[in-house]
């Protein structure tokens, strides 16, 4: 995604997301929605999304969207495949790049 | 000239002229004729409908069309694409591991995110069509679905530009300095600029 003013080289996807921390410590949480690098959100739109839709903090929405921004996606909610399935929805919605996938 | 949005007093206020103005609005008109939930589609005569639909966007825009119609085939010379790439881009594939669940995802979404979509942009584009002066000033509903909407347009334009990894807008604003000025491309480019500018003084706004 571009910063405001200047547009960054992506990153190649990573092999593997590590699952958010907090996210972690729900045992058997077998699905996760992900959002993907692409090059016309905005950072400052991508951390507005994170803040509104699921009610972050500012510094996790940031962290996430970096973790978007500089290893190419990033696993932004974790939970049974229906709620996956609405996250991706809703940010397909807002014009994100949003998927689901059991996790793995 | 255009200035960017900032909250005041709980409203967001920016400004733009007639212009500029238009030039939002008539693409955000474009991209809802895109978005809009499709019509009970009729084999026999399928194509009039599209027909209308771009015959419908002459004009609009300020010359930069989005209608896949108005589109410079790709130099690869491949096999068009059975769906518009931007529509594949505003709705994209759900599920990368499992084509099965993808399918029942965009069965069970797409007419929903379009009428979503829809919905949005009918209110941003009323937000903005219905102004006496250059004073923009947006409530917060107003605002998001704006910044939503700038979204959407972006991510069609930045489609038919060719925009799809971060540092194709940097290649692109190289091969487009060595055309001349009134170049669509160099237009389109700078539209891209301008709502890429516009979004970003927009969603910084917003940030609670």
């Amino acid at each position: 995604m571009p910063s405001a003013l200047s547009v960054t080289a992506s990153v190649a996807p990573v092999e593997q997301e590590s699952v958010a921390a907090d996210a972690a410590t729900e045992p058997d949480v077998p699905w996760i929605t992900l959002v993907w690098n692409d090059p016309v959100n905005l950072m400052s739109y991508v951390t507005f999304v994170f803040q509104t839709y699921f009610g972050y903090s500012k510094a996790k929405a940031e962290r996430l969207m970096m973790d978007v921004h500089t290893k190419g996606r990033a696993v932004v909610s974790t939970g049974a495949r229906e709620r996956m399935e609405t996250d991706t929805e809703a940010l397909q919605g807002y014009g994100l790049w949003a998927t689901f996938q059991k996790d793995s | 000239m255009a200035r960017g949005f900032k909250k005041r007093q709980g409203r967001y206020v920016a400004k733009l002229d007639a212009v500029e103005r238009g030039l939002v609005v008539g693409l955000m008109e474009q991209v809802r004729e895109l978005v809009q939930p499709a019509a009970v589609p009729d084999p026999e005569d399928g194509g009039d409908e599209f027909d209308r639909i771009v015959a419908g966007l002459g004009g609009v825009g300020m010359g930069v069309s989005l209608a896949a119609d108005d589109q410079v085939p790709e130099l690869t010379g491949g096999v068009p694409a059975p769906r518009d790439p931007a529509l594949d881009r505003i709705f994209p594939t759900a599920n990368r591991q499992d084509d099965q669940m993808a399918a029942e995802f965009r069965q069970l979404t797409e007419e929903g995110l379009r009428a979503r979509k829809t919905r949005n942009l009918d209110t941003a584009i009323s937000a903005l069509g219905h102004l006496e002066d250059q004073k923009v000033s947006l409530d917060h509903d107003q605002a998001v679905a704006l910044v939503v909407a700038l979204t959407d347009v972006r991510l069609v334009l930045g489609e038919r530009l060719g925009l799809r990894q971060d540092d194709d807008l940097d290649l692109i604003e190289e091969q487009v300095s060595s055309l001349a000025e009134d170049d669509p491309a160099v237009y389109a480019l700078a539209v891209y600029d301008f709502l890429t500018w516009l979004q970003e003084t927009l969603a910084h706004a917003l940030l609670p």
